[in-house]
């Protein structure tokens, strides 16, 4: 979608919000701008003497005064309000396009990306709505009724004004234009500086033991003193708007308040000219409002453009093509698998797993074993459907896996990945992941399984401990925590991807004999390094270079002699 | 390196002094000039000169004979003459104002970024030589915030500081005093609003400054939860949970908004208080300074240029009162940003490398490590995660260690590698206390392979050459292949320039694992 059109349909929504913006922003401006009009107006009645107009006058501008307050609280809280409509939904449909796009694409774009669009683009965007609908329909409106206002007080000053008036705008455009590229380079540069920190500061164990401190400071520095100079010139250059502007405004002041002075005192020659003390009291007023929303109009100019940035990139991710998911039969009870003459690689030009074949039979212990790079991650990629074969099928019960809808198709697996992920919540809330309707004991009683009990029992708030992505847990403990869930699920088919390989061998003898005791008439696919797990597998698959080398069980490959037989043998002599 | 804010400040004395000084150049231009356009007014309209000969206002008169003293070269027309004279001055006086301010908006910008510059540096500098302890006790997140965005507002302190801290209070008390000396009555009108307009405004913003507290912390958690999707997005699809996960974050979003309007309730009502309190008070100018106009039978011009006047110096007095209002802003976050920083930077670092310790080599065979009763607890008289482990290694021994997940493997590492100390207890390093051993070298001759393999963002190279920046090519080579990576890497057209992403992302678990065994090899 053009990102114009998509803005278009965050906007319709907010009709009625934009008729309420509309007509308070219009009274307000009457009501502000008329105030120097009759307060001219009633010093020059006060000056000839007529009491009755003088009160007419200031108690006419009293009343507009007040229904221009009431106007502006409404227009300054509708606009607000909707604001924040329009980023709710903005924000909530970038989460949905999150889990609707591949596993490919969003591993390809980078994490901080993402979280930039839902958090820094959105705050943007909102921050630009927000300056535009105050700031340009207040100052647009301002400045032509201004110059209404003008023309009614006194015509030939008017057109001075007018003539005078690009002045202050070229100015400040000019200065605005010269710092905004300076702005650029300085957030880019802001940008590498906070790479590097982020890395040594999330690294710092890594770089103490290397003594590599001096060298990142070095680094820091060095990119902090470019930092600095950029900085330096994007500061002083944005510095010249207000004194600029307020030299230029000064001058069309004075300009414009001397001849007033002038024309009052020729308006007894030549009447044409019109001028009084009161009128030109209006006058100066409205020289001095006059040029305060071009300033403010030029200030929010770069607050649009940062949002009109933000809301591209958000466009450009929800335009990203969504994962395909075209199959839509269901499929229960899973008795066959077969990869028939399948090829798959990450990228085009690269050659991963080719012409693999091979059918795995329900209730089949299966487990798959080669040399780092080998694919055999990958291959579980492609089984769980987060990546489609490039050739060939995958077959589940006879049927092409992309006739499969996704979901009804993963609703069979449980997987333990190599990659632990817990998320910010509480012990209890992130095994209960797997199956949300399980009650509190079953969770407890999976934990015990997977012999994650015993070291959550001794944290001070136990199952209620809260635990975060990067903080909380060791290694093996988070993987205890990850096999946990896969016990409470008891899913048909079990995926190991290296579960176990932070969790100390004791423990690890626990879990196996625990998933063994799980998956008797259950399928289970198992990666693993430390050959001594696998050695009860019904199949024994050997992977290197993305083909398969040899298959068998324990004994008969390691009769073979083979590949197998020479990493069984390293491992254990 | 700075161990305060206010060390940097100090630095830049002159600057903090010159740049508000020349800055009041301009404030005092900017409060005369609606004076001097009142004496044009009187002195070149009507009966000009009569107008100021009866007046009593010192400033006009010295105003109206300072005019004078330009002469009249108009014969003819003496009010076009005093009113062109008037004009010039006022932009003589603005053009001589805008020269010296931009010193001070070129002092400042220097001064600012210097200032933020040190503070960064000194910052990092600072968790650089942190222990695993300090780090700990801060947490990674604040140590970067402070470090990005705390820096940034002391250094937007600096700015606005020299900018602003004179010119605001000093154009608003200015122009209360020349209002009462023009006219006592319509005087007091100001000294009224004043207090009350930056009351609404300072009540206003304490109010919300709360709320925004809880804006930012919604808002965290709604980042949070969109890295742990991304994370987790595997999982997620694999448990069939994106419903439940877009569900759950609609509940974050929709909290957040709920704040935010309430935010933007109480922002609302500013600009409508503000603007009807200068409302009324115009009115009543003009309602103070016309009855005696409708009372007096003749045209008093004097008294109705003054009302123009006050009505201007109204209008600069409320624009200024906004920009003040944003420099206590500025400055209130500034100030809390510094005292964020000076809480790292205050903490010493508990783990140093002590003076004067020197190297020591020792011959094969000799004892090289001894643990001696040593403790570790991670908190203050917390569980502690070792109790009582004695062991000695010499030289060219190998030791192994073993035990269940969290039995405190890692942490004995910890204190070999004096990312920690021991609570009770010595470790002996050499024959000598290992707090007494010269921290660089120590950490020098012990190599350490992470559980969890890292790389940095840059190349291959770059991150070989980490552990030893002069290792030559063929001493990489030989690293790489001893770590069982050569085989991959050498595919590679680029070999040793080969890209790696953050968190060396682009490699697999175990062929980042492989690199980093170069690493401590090479």
């Amino acid at each position: 979608m053009n990102y114009k059109k998509r803005f278009l349909s965050y906007l319709l929504p907010q009709k009625r919000n934009i008729f309420f913006i509309a007509i308070s922003v219009l009274i307000f401006s009457i009501g502000q701008l008329s105030q120097p009009l009759f307060v001219g107006y009633a010093l020059d009645a006060a000056l000839n003497d007529d009491s009755k107009l003088f009160y007419i006058f200031v108690f006419v501008s009293l009343g507009l005064s007040i229904l221009a307050a009431i106007s502006d609280y409404i227009f300054e809280y509708v606009v607000g309000i909707m604001t924040q409509k329009m980023i709710l939904s903005m924000r909530n449909d970038v989460y949905q396009k999150l889990s609707r796009i591949s596993i490919d694409s969003i591993f390809k774009s980078s994490q901080g990306n993402i979280v930039q669009l839902e958090i820094g683009d959105v705050e943007n965007i909102a921050n630009g709505l927000f300056s535009v609908f105050k700031s340009l329909m207040e100052g647009l409106l301002a400045i032509l009724i201004t110059i209404l206002m003008m023309f009614v007080t006194n015509w030939i000053l008017a057109l001075g004004v007018i003539i005078l008036s690009p002045l202050s705008i070229l100015v400040s455009r000019f200065v605005a234009k010269f710092s905004h590229e300076h702005f650029q380079k300085q957030a880019k540069l802001q940008a590498s500086l906070n790479g590097i920190s982020l890395e040594g500061i999330n690294n710092s164990d890594l770089l103490q033991s290397f003594n590599y401190q001096d060298d990142s400071l070095r680094q820091y520095d060095c990119q902090n003193e470019i930092l600095r100079k950029e900085g330096k010139v994007a500061l002083f250059s944005a510095s010249w708007v207000n004194p600029s502007t307020r030299l230029v405004n000064n001058t069309i002041y004075v300009i414009i308040g001397i001849s007033g002075i002038i024309m009052i005192g020729l308006t007894p020659v030549y009447p044409i000219l019109s001028m009084t003390i009161g009128r030109l009291s209006s006058f100066l007023s409205y020289t001095n409002s006059y040029t305060k929303p071009f300033n403010e109009i030029s200030g929010v100019v770069s607050e649009y453009e940062a949002a009109v940035f933000a809301f591209k990139r958000i466009d450009d991710f929800l335009n990203q093509q969504e994962d395909i998911d075209e199959g839509n039969m269901d499929i229960d009870d899973i008795k066959e698998i077969q990869f028939k003459d399948m090829y798959f690689s990450y990228e085009k030009d690269q050659k991963l797993i080719e012409n693999f074949n091979r059918t795995i039979h329900k209730g089949e212990s299966v487990a798959i074993v080669g040399p780092t790079g080998a694919g055999k991650s990958t291959l579980i990629n492609v089984l769980m459907r987060f990546y489609d074969p490039v050739k060939g099928a995958i077959l589940y019960n006879g049927i092409k896996g992309t006739e499969i809808s996704k979901s009804a198709l993963r609703k069979n697996f449980g997987m333990v990945l190599q990659e632990t992920w817990i998320f910010s919540a509480t012990i209890m809330e992130n095994v209960r992941y797997a199956k949300p309707d399980a009650s509190d004991e079953e969770v407890i009683q999976a934990c015990k399984k997977a012999h994650a009990d015993t070291f959550i029992s001794t944290l001070p708030r136990g199952y209620d401990t809260l635990v975060s992505a990067k903080e909380g847990l060791s290694e093996g403990e988070r993987q205890m925590l990850t096999i946990a869930r896969v016990m409470l699920l008891e899913p048909d088919i079990v995926i190991l991807d290296e579960a176990t390989s932070n969790v100390d061998t004791r423990s690890e003898k626990l879990i196996t004999d625990a998933f063994d005791n799980m998956m008797k008439d259950r399928t289970s696919i198992v990666i693993a390094h430390r050959l001594s797990t696998i050695q009860r597998a019904d199949l024994i698959i050997v992977l290197k270079d993305g083909h398969i080398i040899e298959t068998g069980n324990h004994e008969t490959l390691m009769n073979q002699k083979g590949f197998y037989y020479s990493m069984y043998s390293s491992q254990f002599n | 390196m700075i161990k305060k804010v206010s060390e940097s400040y100090r630095h830049h004395v002159i600057a903090f002094t010159l740049g508000p000084a020349l800055k009041m150049i301009e404030a005092v231009f900017d409060l005369l000039i609606p004076l001097i356009m009142k004496t044009i007014i009187d002195m070149s309209t009507f009966n000009g000169i009569s107008a100021i000969d009866s007046e009593t206002n010192p400033f006009i008169l010295k105003i109206a004979s300072f005019i004078r003293l330009f002469g009249t070269w108009i014969e003819d027309n003496q009010n076009l003459n005093y009113a062109i004279i008037g004009g010039v001055i006022i932009l003589v006086m603005g053009i001589l104002g805008f020269l010296t301010t931009m010193i001070t908006q070129y002092v400042a910008a220097r001064t600012a970024v210097l200032v933020g510059s040190e503070v960064r540096c000194s910052l990092y500098e600072k968790i650089l030589s942190f222990s695993k302890k300090e780090r700990e006790k801060f947490g990674n997140a604040r140590l970067l915030t402070t470090l990005n965005a705390d820096s940034y507002q002391v250094q937007q302190g600096v700015l606005i500081f020299i900018r602003l801290i004179v010119r605001a209070p000093f154009i608003i008390l200015g122009a209360l005093v020349i209002s009462l000396v023009l006219n006592w009555q319509i005087g007091l009108v100001f000294a009224s609003i004043i207090p009350l307009i930056l009351f609404v405004i300072f009540f206003i913003m304490r109010k919300s400054s709360k709320e925004y507290l809880n804006i930012q912390k919604k808002l965290d958690r709604i980042s949070i939860k969109t890295s742990d999707t991304i994370e987790g997005s595997k999982v997620i699809r694999a448990f069939n949970r994106q419903d439940y996960e877009i569900h759950s974050f609609e509940h974050l979003t929709k909290d957040y908004q709920t704040n935010a309007i309430k935010v933007a309730r109480l922002n609302a009502l500013i600009n409508p208080l503000t603007f009807a309190i200068i409302a009324l008070a115009t009115l009543a100018v003009v309602l103070f300074g016309g009855l005696p106009l409708l009372e007096s039978s003749q045209r008093d011009v004097a008294l109705s240029s003054t009302i123009i006047t006050e009505v201007a110096y109204l209008a600069q007095i409320f624009t200024t009162l906004v920009q003040l209002t944003n420099v206590v802003m500025v400055l209130t976050k500034s100030s809390v940003s510094k005292s964020r920083v000076d809480e790292i930077l205050s903490v010493k670092p508990s783990i140093t490398s002590k003076e004067g310790a020197k190297k020591i080599n020792i011959p094969d065979g000799k004892e090289i490590l001894r643990f001696d009763h040593v403790d570790l607890g991670y908190e203050e008289d917390g569980n502690l995660a070792l109790k009582d482990i004695s062991f000695e290694l010499n030289k060219g021994q190998s030791l192994g260690i073993i035990g269940g997940t969290g039995s405190g493997k890692s942490t004995l590492i910890n204190l070999i590698e004096r990312f920690l100390d021991t609570t009770h207890g010595t470790v002996f390093y050499k024959g000598e206390d290992i707090k007494n051993y010269p921290l660089k070298d120590l950490r020098d001759e012990i190599s350490l392979v992470f559980q969890h393999a890292v790389l940095f963002k840059g190349s291959i190279l770059s991150n070989m050459q980490m552990a030893n920046p002069d290792a030559s090519e063929e001493e990489i080579t030989k690293a790489l292949k001893d770590a069982m990576a050569y085989e991959f890497v050498s595919k590679y057209d680029d070999y040793l320039l080969y890209p790696v992403e953050e968190g060396g992302k682009n490699f697999s678990g175990g062929q980042r694992q492989r690199l980093s065994f170069g690493l401590v090899d090479g």
